[in-house]
């Protein structure tokens, strides 16, 4: 009996011992000297001694980690966030110490919140509206720094950032692409669930349709899964088989959708994409367009409001408008798309770009597909 | 009308990876052992079968023989952890259900290491397409619903016939439903339950393998940690829904996967329903009929989860 039992926790701790290697330590992205954000004063030739300028004192590091339920190659939500913060490391040299936690369960998140908290960090973002909890409960325990999450437009504590991105904006301009060049008028979108930045998206991308071809069948369906890309495969086949020749999707899951789509080598199939990471890979080649979350705008926003001393009580909004999201036609297909989707596409994104604030051009909540 | 063909033809290529992890499971419950590691055996099929492929190929096309290379390795490696499963199990004699548990975290735990060493991030492998059967599959409706699948898809029927034949019309088979009903009169008459037992846990290990290396070289083409989600424990359902008979088993993967694919075509048609409910069907679908099936418990194997100990009295 007491072999069985020591055999049975070994196989259990062998388990378990593999599950926890599968999450990642925090490596630190980059640590520079914080000398070097120290901003030089301009000298202007005069035949007078110039005053002397008063050395501006240097600019704090601010100590970032991030909670991720995914991983930070993940080719979705994760890793949006992750280039996000390591291109904001590059735009504020000096500035910014980064780490960050991968596949944390909201469950396993707290202890990984405790020990970065313990170790000095100013800000502490759960990626995901999942952290909600967690994020609230921490930030009253540790009201000296500040936490972030989102997507979510709530405000839950004084030292809390949300934000959220308004993804009707580039679930819009792809739903033009589609709308203008589908043949079949037939679209199919696959959505992981009808909530927070996806069901914007997905909101959007009917009315981007909408605008340009009203008669446009749009099939939206959802798997119920943010990763599960196994079951977008089978909604993307399920609406090819119906006859969509457009295809879009969100979250990492929509890789699935894509994959189901380049299984259509020779056909008249394509992909509006949600993630400009798409675009590169060997399934590309079927991918018309692509938008992306530029979460630098985020890390941007929580840095200038660290530095005039706000620690949170704040909704930071992406948008064009602020370069939360990036836009780009895909070069290998760009023979599909013709001068007026273009133009269409330019003038929607003209006035995204123009709207400043919260409000959205994209009355997205209005949009009932079922 | 073609509504329907869409659902079937959908429903039929699904339905692939949970029979086979379903048969599979179905030998191991067959021999007395109830093996809750089949999700963790799928995983690391899943991420051994793409891994070949992947590796040689980095994304591009390479020859199919590499795919089927990919499906051979997941398929051995299955068979080894049944094997490494009935050492604990069988010869240690843990407690099956926790073992399984602990398994199932052992292989997708693994997987996920490997993957994240091997490959690093999600990455997609051309895969193994679908090969029409000549002439066959221009048959008006019949062609698309039967004849112009995966190469695997034509294998996991042919598995269902064949694991009936195996099961009830060889010697082995016929070792197999005695170990797992009568153990000891099983062992009385000369048969080594015990061996039996690692026989078909290694069985269910290679078929648990295949089914994960069809998710990810036949239906996914890529690899992710969560790839299996949770359809290990589904087949593990499947086996009870299927009363443990092969063509019941079938019964119960196409319902399953004819009800994802109807729920998928309905959500397309735009009904104002709330799609959760949906999504919620198959599941639905297989807890009602396991609820109201109540031949099940008096079908299953009698020495079902139990250890056997030769030198013990029952």
């Amino acid at each position: 009996m007491k072999k069985a039992l020591f055999v049975l926790l070994a196989v259990l701790a062998i388990g378990l011992l593999m599950v926890s290697c599968g999450k990642k330590e925090t490596p630190t992205a980059t640590a520079p000297a914080p000398a070097q954000a120290v901003a030089q004063p301009a000298t202007v030739p005069a035949p007078t001694p110039a005053p002397v300028a008063e050395q501006p004192k240097p600019a704090k590091v601010i100590k970032i980690a991030l909670i991720i339920e995914n991983t930070i190659d993940d080719k979705g939500w994760c890793q949006a966030m992750h280039d996000g913060i390591t291109l904001a490391v590059q735009q504020n040299p000096g500035r910014i110490e980064y780490s960050y936690s991968e596949k944390m369960k909201p469950v396993d998140a707290g202890s990984a919140v405790l020990q970065y908290a313990g170790q000095g960090y100013d800000v502490i973002i759960g990626h995901g509206a999942q952290y909600k909890n967690l994020i609230t409960e921490m930030a009253a325990e540790y009201p000296d720094i500040s936490f972030a999450f989102g997507t979510s437009s709530e405000i839950v504590g004084p030292n809390v950032f949300s934000y959220m991105p308004q993804s009707e904006e580039t679930g819009y301009l792809n739903g033009l692409i589609a709308g203008m060049l589908t043949k079949s008028n037939v679209i199919g979108l696959i959505g992981p669930v009808d909530g927070g930045d996806a069901a914007r998206y997905n909101r959007g991308f009917v009315l981007g349709v909408k605008a340009v071809n009203a008669s446009a069948n749009v099939m939206v369906a959802h798997t119920g899964s943010f990763s599960d890309f196994v079951k977008a495969t089978e909604v993307a086949h399920s609406q090819i088989r119906s006859g969509a020749d457009i295809l879009t999707g969100s979250s990492q899951q929509a890789l699935g959708g894509l994959r189901a789509v380049a299984d259509y080598r020779d056909k008249d199939i394509w992909w509006v994409g949600q993630d400009l990471a798409q675009i590169g890979i060997p399934e590309g080649y079927k991918v018309l367009s692509a938008s992306s979350y530029n979460y630098a705008a985020v890390i941007n926003t929580l840095v200038k409001r660290l530095d005039a001393g706000i620690k949170g009580g704040e909704n930071i909004p992406m948008n064009f408008n602020n370069d939360g999201f990036v836009f780009k036609f895909n070069d290998a297909t760009k023979s599909k798309i013709t001068s007026a989707v273009e133009a269409k596409v330019n003038e929607a994104l003209a006035a995204f770009k123009g709207q400043a604030g919260h409000a959205s051009v994209v009355d997205w909540s209005s949009v009932k597909y079922n | 009308m073609t509504f329907i063909i869409n659902i079937l033809s959908l429903g039929i290529p699904f339905s692939v990876a949970l029979l086979i992890a379903s048969l599979g499971e179905m030998f191991n419950q067959r021999s007395g052992i109830f093996n809750l590691g089949c999700e963790g055996m799928m995983a690391m099929g899943a991420f051994l079968g793409m891994l070949v492929p992947y590796s040689i190929g980095k994304g591009a096309d390479v020859p199919g023989i590499y795919n089927y290379l990919g499906l051979m390795l997941a398929t051995g490696v299955g068979a080894l952890l049944g094997i490494f499963f009935a050492l604990v199990v069988v010869t240690f004699r843990a407690p099956q259900g926790i073992a399984g548990i602990g398994m199932q975290m052992f292989g997708v735990g693994t997987a996920g290491t490997l993957f994240r060493h091997f490959i690093g991030g999600t990455q997609s492998v051309p895969g193994i397409n679908t090969a029409p059967i000549p002439g066959l599959s221009r048959i008006p409706v019949l062609g698309p619903l039967f004849f112009n699948h995966n190469p695997l898809v034509y294998v996991a029927f042919l598995l269902v016939p064949l694991s009936w034949w195996v099961l009830f019309k060889t010697p082995w088979g016929l070792r197999v439903r005695a170990v797992g009903t009568h153990p000891r009169a099983a062992d009385s008459i000369g048969i080594q339950v015990n061996r039996v037992r690692y026989q078909a846990l290694a069985v269910g290990g290679a078929l648990a393998g295949l089914a994960g290396a069809y998710l990810s070289l036949c239906q996914a083409k890529m690899f992710s940690d969560e790839i299996i989600a949770g359809r290990g424990f589904i087949a593990v359902a499947l086996v009870y829904f299927g009363q443990w008979h092969p063509v019941k088993i079938m019964g119960g993967a196409l319902l399953f996967t004819l009800a994802q694919a109807l729920q998928l075509a309905i959500q397309g048609l735009g009904i104002d329903f709330p799609y959760e409910f949906l999504v919620m069907l198959p599941y639905l679908l297989v807890i009602i009929v396991l609820a109201f099936s109540r031949k099940t418990q008096k079908m299953g194997p009698t020495s079902l989860g139990k250890p056997f100990n030769r030198e013990m009295r029952t």
